[in-house]
């Protein structure tokens, strides 16, 4: 087994809000070079600062190895497929954090009604800044938010000169419908999503766990990126349109700027932090390694904690997939010799 | 803002420091780690350094504004007159 120094500690690693949000890279392959991820296409090869990226958007035309995606992994980058019509597959191995804190009390508040709701009205509050909402139903809270984002759309409608005839996607292909408008909004948001999904994962929250969204896996994205829409998604698709830039590219390399002026990801992670935990608490950063106990709360991981007995060697095999896996595995080649052969 | 110049690194040095930093040139790395993840990477490049050299330049505190850091064989050792930082060699006797 040769030596793996390369391993980044979690302490090496920098905090999800020091990092830049996203870079898109298409048409090259992805590569591990020296111990470093490269970005490899006819005419030249580039180094990627994983550490300072919170997600890596792979557009049409990339191809991964393995050794890139370990030295992803490792540097705690999230990455996303992105592709044509919105399509987006997500991959994050373990984030910058290795704690379950945050993941348990989001659990524990969206399972009960009562905390559910107070984080859900906390979610509106933040869309009617100056507004009570404590008192309100969820349906009154809806209806709300129903109002307000249409008078959005209108206002910058006119604002623009823009025909605006009201959204339209299909939900699943946000892209199948609609004019150049709406196709704008939908590559925003795709993006957006992404960007959201990133934090979440970084963070250690679970994405599928909604307070206001629910029954779909991505519902908490859904919920962190309604918050922003107003300030970022919304208009830009409208100015885009107007200026005549309708490329989802267009969409998603001014979002990315947007967020880069307004430091959306340091806003992500506050609001985050808002909803799920009790005011002013940060969330323990350890990566504890604990074993649940009903009367004890937790006892130490990485222990056998079965009675020692020199006679007795517990079997502590590894849990695999059995011998019922089938592997495809190519054929074997002469070991490389040290070091990188060099054109 | 901090710069590190690698000389003579042994195998995979340079492209791991990639990961926290820009390369301009080879083997000078332009970034803006934090104090901890500098502090790590330097104990990690003075560890492996071995034959090459490593030097990193960083800001602080001090009347000069920035210090250095140096490891390797055959470093320039910075050293503190009073306060304001410089560089010392060995003086070598030609045999």
């Amino acid at each position: 087994m040769a030596d793996i120094w390369w391993k980044a500690h979690p302490q090496d690693l920098h905090r999800l809000t020091d990092r830049v949000s996203s870079v898109y890279i298409e048409r090259s392959h992805l590569d591990r070079d020296e111990n470093a991820i490269a970005i490899i296409n006819k005419r030249e090869t580039v180094r990627l600062p994983a550490a300072l990226v919170a997600v890596v958007l792979l557009g049409p035309g990339t191809r991964v190895t393995h050794g890139a995606m370990q030295l992803l992994a490792d540097s705690g980058t999230a990455v996303c497929w992105v592709g044509e019509q919105g399509v987006r597959l997500y991959a994050a191995g373990l984030g910058p954090s290795r704690g379950a804190a945050l993941l348990q009390r989001q659990a524990w508040l969206v399972s009960r009604p009562p905390e559910r709701l107070r984080v859900a009205r906390a979610m509106y509050g933040m869309r009617f800044p100056g507004e009570d909402v404590s008192e309100l139903t969820m349906q009154q809270l809806r209806g709300r938010e129903g109002t307000r984002v249409r008078k959005l759309y209108k206002q910058h409608a006119d604002q623009h000169d823009l025909a605006w005839h009201g959204r339209v996607y299909k939900p699943g292909d946000a892209f199948a419908a609609g004019d150049d408008l709406n196709r704008m909004l939908s590559a925003a948001n795709t993006a957006l999503y992404g960007i959201c999904h990133t934090v979440i994962v970084g963070l250690g929250a679970s994405p599928g766990l909604g307070f206001v969204h629910t029954g779909a896996a991505t519902s908490f994205v859904m919920d962190i990126a309604d918050l922003y829409k107003a300030d970022y998604t919304i208009p830009l698709a409208f100015e885009l349109t107007a200026a005549g830039l309708v490329e989802e590219r267009d969409a998603r390399t001014a979002l990315r700027d947007r967020i880069a002026e307004t430091k959306l990801l340091t806003t992500i992670v506050r609001d985050i932090k808002i909803l799920l935990l009790p005011e002013g608490e940060e969330p323990p950063d350890s990566d504890a390694n604990h074993l649940w106990d009903e009367h004890a709360g937790t006892v130490a991981g990485g222990v056998n904690w079965g009675v020692f007995d020199e006679d007795y060697e517990t079997d502590l095999t590894e849990p695999d997939l059995g011998d019922q896996h089938i592997a495809v595995i190519g054929p074997e080649l002469d070991a490389p010799t040290q070091g990188t052969g060099r054109p | 803002m901090t710069v590190i110049i690698l000389i003579a690194a042994p195998e995979g040095l340079r492209g791991h420091l990639t990961r926290w930093m820009v390369e301009v040139h080879a083997g000078v790395f332009v970034g803006n780690p934090s104090r901890r993840i500098r502090d790590r990477l330097w104990e990690l490049l003075a560890d492996r350094i071995r034959d090459g050299q490593a030097i990193l330049v960083e800001q602080a505190p001090n009347e000069q504004g920035w210090a250095v850091r140096t490891a390797g064989t055959d470093r320039w050792r910075p050293i503190d007159f009073d306060g304001l930082i410089l560089s010392a060699r060995n003086r070598h006797t030609t045999s």
